[in-house]
């Protein structure tokens, strides 16, 4: 740390430590809401680890972060006789004796009798300890500085909060702010905002106060010198973007992959299959210069386009069998599976597929989205509010139904505003041989109000009927009474359906209309279907989330890491690894008419994409920028494809039709031990997470051990026999090249050529080609793409 | 984002080095229980037990018509079974359990356990993780949390589920945030005809000329990780590999598992059924350093002909556990070894139109043994009709933080999520009191 680092440090910190806290002027106490409660989530007394959780701690509960100052006030000044703060000296208050020390506390001593949090808190209690005060001025704002800093590992800096209150007011915060960094590992924070690097990297720290957040960005370029031109070579917006960032951090750039190595890695990421020797052959072989950007729109045109997108979206909208009450069944899954498909194959835009599953109604395939999200439970207290928001936004508001987020703006209030979208919702399940399950729109008072004048009018009908021969003149008075009874339930009907459409806040009891997470209020028409207006809100080019959640997912596909990680949890404090990038992507998507494919095309067309995936010491440490290509296990779908076409022996999948290859099942219902050992989505929820790329034990006994995969090998139609037949022995014999062609797409090198006719000198032609090609099932070459 | 307790790297999804080197660090196997407590003497409670079985009785076992009997109840509570008296002077259950009877005075039988929900799978997961949550497994199971605090301690996986893991529509009892390296390891059926762990032992045995082959021909093709630094999914692949060969080729994992080396004797005593070899085989893993063997035996949830059912399966029952209780005891190994066993929960008081019970949350009957448990106690009790707990009540979050803490994991150490938000391994519970002791 420098001199006048230092001193610029102790400085500030001598000003933020002599700030007067507001209020211990004898005129005006503190106020609850904007001195004691920051106080409370500054010391960490209300956070998740203490007496902020659900059950609180020794009995004393505070709302996490201080989201319910009444509730906690109560808590506080009036639970248990009010001792927490009672006493005739404030001092002696068991609140300040705990905090400070003076009595054994079991989060420890938080701050000294003579800090300013002391001081704060006994100037409420002295002040008569008053609760929440209704309008009272509220902070609007909270900016940090600076915004962004460059730090070599080890220097410190010390970050400057400052808040902006609803009167206008402006105040230095740094004091009561928290700070978080979202990565430890590069650079850490102290309670008190100052900011170290750890190593070369970037990362942001998260500073919150009231309820309201900034972010500061941390930089440490490596220390490297990477001359200019290894970064010029740009195709894209995506270069464009990367390459900047890469530079900025002196990471350098990868050389480019090698043809075999594209021509695997984009048949693996864009249509999920394995080129075979043939394809990889021709490839190679192919002269014209741009043969690359060439069989990228081949490849949209393939079938398995179709079949592995629409693998992709069916995880994202969690098309499944929902327990036993799911009365479609598999029939139901496989039509939304079909729905999905044509959807896929038109290149339909993602707006208008998302207003699609949002509205769905009556018997529309998409429905299906909403039996798995509803799930048992009324629409409105169900997950499909969570789910629309984390499939189609990347948000997850589900912390906020039971309290306010904590690392966002949503409050609770925002979320069962939200959830009003989706209360005029309800299932009617049939079994498919008494019709299709229907989405119905209207309250489900409309709905028995429906019902009960269905029965009416029945009643009606048969009154008005002859029955018999000559039959029975029909009772003017029984008809005019039905009559009115009808009249009468249509007007009925016509108010509930114009009813004012709400959700019920638990906490408060309040009627929350709906409104988008943005807060901006929806008219609703009276007897309209809110999900219009919610698709409206969700779909919106004003809406930026939209289509950076969907362009972050892309990504994540194509470069193994998101630009925001986790994949479906954008907010503003967990920002993403390269903000221009996401914004630029966002724009072309959003100008292209909301096109996958043209996202798709500008990603793996990119000289980013077509990277290599081999490291040196000056990129190996950098997992978020994609200086390379980051190597990653195959999903369990395109792996069981890929042994399926190495060894020349396809699958066969309960319930489904022969031939049918793992990228094609409709839903995850289908019993296989190798799709769940490899972590395929079970599509319970809508997180990303369900999907696993994680590696594990029993995946590796089973790529080693399995009579499956050894039947595979052996089998006398499978690659093996087959190319046993068609070569022959000798120095020159073709099964090797053969075999690595089928498995990892390209021919052997000199070097690994000599080692493996090393290994099959003097061995069985049959059971060394055998062990050859378990060996290659075997490699990572193999079972990752990379 | 790289968090130091769970080793979760969220960026890519992968581990980090420093959780690679700690679980990659072929420890002693079976590490005895003195250096146990030694070890973690420093923080975290006194480690009771070396290894914890826990046999689950999914579906809910009905306590009225096996450990909590009510002779005095009227006719359509009572149920079928008579009552017999017990090692323990005083305590009666049911006739059916004549072997339970005899070894009650090696247990502690608690009549108490209780909480307040009657759905299967939030239940099971309820029960199985020590903490409520939603239906499809917000929080890992006390196995998965056991797996991820003790580590893999030499070739057998530290966690295993016996048959696999409890199931209505979907699995339950998984490891939920902590990922799927402590997913508990599935041993399959051990009661099938020629038994073998899947994948473990090839159906091809090859000579050890081919076995060599194959590793020279791997180490030529497998070139990936001598061209790519700082991948965490390559790393943990060649971890894997590494152990998956070394549990093929070790003969004390095959061993392990080799069920069917054990005596005809044993055999029979435990039971030729699932859950008979089940029991078994637990006890075969615990011996060879499995730190977590659940054994699921589920199939309890009698709606209807309760009796038909239970006419079945209670003799398997008493069977098999008696004699886990018993053999375990002889070898010494009860010492050492937590075995609990419980349902998710009980069954209501009346039997229904269909002569089948239901599903009841408030009152189920559990059982603790060895690692110190107080042995021929019974704690806790119910109401006349056995529907209300009276006495002692046990809640889900008790049993777990009794198991936790027996294996000297501390239950309310913060994890963290693979968003990085802390969470305790539990937020509820204390340990059983009076459970352990003299």
């Amino acid at each position: 740390m420098g001199k006048i680092q230092r001193a610029a440090i102790v400085l500030l910190w001598a000003t933020v430590c002599c700030l007067e806290p507001r209020g211990t002027s004898a005129a005006e106490p503190p106020s609850f809401v904007n001195d004691v409660e920051p106080v409370l989530t500054r010391y960490g007394c209300n956070s998740g680890g203490c007496h902020g959780k659900l059950a609180g701690q020794n009995g004393f509960r505070l709302s996490l972060r201080g989201y319910a100052p009444e509730a906690d006030h109560a808590a506080l000044a009036t639970e248990e006789y009010g001792r927490r703060i009672g006493g005739l000296d404030p001092a002696e208050s068991l609140l300040l004796l705990k905090a400070t020390g003076g009595l054994p506390h079991g989060g420890g001593r938080l701050f000294a009798r003579d800090s300013t949090a002391a001081g704060t808190l006994r100037a409420w209690i002295a002040g008569g300890a008053a609760g929440p005060v209704a309008d009272e001025r509220r902070v609007v704002a909270v900016s940090v500085t600076p915004k962004e800093i460059v730090l070599a590992p080890g220097e410190v800096r010390q970050l400057v909060v400052r808040a902006t209150w609803s009167d206008g007011a402006e105040k230095e915060v740094t004091a009561l702010a928290r700070f978080h960094s979202n990565d430890h590992a590069y650079a850490t924070v102290s309670p008190d905002g100052i900011v170290r690097g750890e190593q070369h990297g970037e990362v942001a720290v998260v500073v919150s106060y009231a309820g309201l957040v900034d972010t500061v960005v941390i930089s440490s370029p490596f220390p490297q010198e990477v001359a200019a031109e290894r970064f010029a070579a740009r195709r894209n917006v995506v270069d464009d973007h990367v390459m900047e960032k890469l530079q900025a951090l002196h990471i350098p750039p990868a050389d480019d992959c090698d043809d075999a190595t594209f021509l695997r890695r984009l048949m693996l990421d864009l249509v999920g299959t394995l080129p075979d020797a043939e394809e990889v052959r021709a490839f190679l072989a192919d002269t014209s210069p741009d043969k690359r950007a060439l069989l990228v729109e081949r490849l949209f045109e393939r079938p398995e386009f179709t079949d592995f997108w629409t693998l992709q979206l069916s995880d994202l909208l969690q098309n499944r069998k929902e327990r036993d009450h799911d009365v479609r069944g598999v029939k139901g899954v496989r039509s939304f599976h079909a729905w999905l498909r044509g959807q896929v194959a038109v290149n339909r835009p993602w707006n208008d597929l998302a207003r699609d599953v949002l509205t769905a109604r009556d018997a529309a395939p998409a429905v299906g989205w909403w039996i798995v999200t509803v799930g048992e439970k009324q629409a409105v207290e169900s997950e499909a509010a969570d789910s629309a928001a984390q499939a189609f936004l990347g948000v997850r508001i589900g912390c906020a139904r039971c309290h306010n987020h904590p690392l966002e703006k949503y409050t609770q209030d925002d979320y069962y505003h939200f959830t009003a979208f989706f209360s005029r919702v309800a299932l009617d399940r049939r079994p498919p041989a008494e019709g299709a399950t229907l989405l119905l729109v209207g309250s489900r008072q409309q709905r028995d109000l429906e019902r009960q004048k269905g029965g009416v009018e029945q009643e009606l009908a048969k009154l008005m009927t002859p029955s018999g021969d000559g039959g029975q003149p029909a009772d003017p008075a029984a008809i005019e009474a039905k009559g009115k009874q009808i009249e009468q339930l249509a007007g009925e009907i016509e108010k509930a359906r114009s009813a004012a459409v709400t959700a019920t806040q638990p906490r408060t009891g309040r009627q929350l209309p709906p409104q988008g997470l943005d807060r901006r209020a929806a008219e609703i028409a009276a007897g309209a279907d809110p999900r219009e207006r919610l698709a409206e809100w969700i779909v919106s080019p004003d809406n930026p989330a939209f289509a950076a959640a969907i362009v972050n997912r892309l990504w994540k596909h194509f470069f193994a890491v998101g630009l925001v990680e986790p994949v479906d949890d954008l907010r503003a404090t967990n920002p993403p690894s390269n903000a221009p990038l996401l914004a630029g992507l966002a724009g072309e998507f959003v100008r292209s008419g909301h096109d996958l494919r043209h996202v798709m095309r500008l990603l793996v067309n990119s000289r980013t994409y077509q990277l290599a995936s081999d490291t040196t010491a000056a990129n190996a440490n950098d997992r978020r920028f994609h200086s390379h290509y980051y190597p990653r296990r195959l999903p369990a779908e395109v792996l069981a494809d890929a042994i399926a076409k190495a060894t020349a022996v396809p699958d066969a999948f309960a319930g489904a039709p022969e031939g049918t290859r793992a990228i094609q099942l409709p839903g995850p219902q289908a019993d296989s031990y190798f799709l769940a050992t490899f972590g395929r989505s079970d599509r319970v929820t809508a997180c990303a997470c369900e999907r696993s790329g994680d590696v594990t034990l029993p995946q590796l006994l089973h790529l080693q051990n399995s009579d499956t995969i050894l039947g595979k090998i052996r089998r006398d139609d499978g690659t093996l026999a087959r190319l046993l037949t068609a070569t022959a022995a000798g120095p020159a014999d073709p099964l090797v090249d053969g075999l690595f062609l089928a498995t990892v797409s390209r021919l052997p090198l000199p070097a690994e050529r000599a080692a493996v006719d090393a290994a099959l000198s003097g061995a069985d032609r049959g059971e060394g080609a055998c062990d050859l090609l378990w060996a290659l099932l075997n490699a990572k070459e193999f079972t990752f793409n990379h | 984002m790289y968090d130091i307790t769970t080793g979760r790297s969220a960026a890519n999804g992968g581990f980090s080095r420093r959780s690679f080197l700690r679980v990659g660090g072929l420890a002693p196997l079976g590490l005895g229980l003195p250096e146990l407590l030694a070890a973690e003497a420093a923080g975290g409670p006194a480690a009771r037990a070396r290894s914890v079985i826990l046999v689950f009785l999914g579906g809910g076992l009905s306590h009225h018509d096996s450990f909590d009997p009510k002779p005095d109840a009227a006719e359509e509570v009572r149920g079928k079974y008579g009552t017999i008296p017990t090692s323990l002077p005083g305590v009666r259950i049911a006739e059916i359990l004549p072997r339970m009877a005899q070894t009650l005075s090696s247990v502690c039988l608690v009549r108490s356990g209780a909480h307040t929900n009657d759905h299967h799978e939030t239940a099971t997961n309820w029960v199985l993780s020590g903490r409520f949550g939603t239906p499809f497994g917000d929080w890992p199971a006390i196995g998965a949390v056991a797996a991820h605090e003790c580590g893999f301690g030499g070739e057998l996986p530290p966690y295993v589920a016996i048959p696999r893991n409890p199931s209505f529509t979907w699995e339950l009892g998984k490891s939920a945030f902590l990922g799927g390296r402590y997913e508990s390891f599935k041993a399959g059926d051990p009661h099938e005809a020629n038994y073998r762990v899947r994948d473990l032992l090839p159906a091809e045995s090859l000579p050890q000329v081919r076995v060599d082959r194959r590793q020279s021909l791997l180490a030529a093709v497998d070139r990936l990780a001598a061209r790519v630094e700082g991948n965490d999914a390559i790393r943990s692949y060649d971890e894997y590999r590494a152990r998956a060969t070394s549990m093929v080729l070790s003969s004390r994992a095959r061993e392990a598992f080799a069920i069917e080396n054990e005596p005809d004797s044993i055999r029979d005593r435990y039971g030729r059924n699932t859950f008979g070899q089940s029991c078994l085989l637990a006890r075969r893993l615990v011996e060879s350093g499995v730190r977590f063997a659940t054994v699921n035996y589920g199939g309890w949830d009698h709606h209807a002909k309760i009796f038909e059912g239970l006419d079945k399966k209670l003799p398997e029952f008493d069977l098999g556990f008696s004699a886990l209780v018993d053999d375990l005891k002889q070898r010494g190994l009860l010492d050492e070894t937590l075995l609990v066993c419980m349902g998710e929960f009980g069954r209501t008081p009346k039997i229904n139109k269909d002569a089948g019970r239901d599903h009841w949350g408030p009152a189920a009957s559990l059982i603790f043994a060895g690692a110190g448990v107080k042995a021929g106690t019974v704690i806790g009790a119910t109401d006349r009709d056995g529907g209300q707990v009276v006495e002692k009540p046990v809640a889900p979050a008790d049993v777990a933080f009794t198991i936790l803490s027996s294996l000297g994991i501390d239950p309310r150490k913060h994890l963290s999520t693979a968003d990085g938000r802390p969470v305790e391994i539990l937020d509820a519970g204390r340990p059983i009191p009076d459970l352990f002791g003299a």
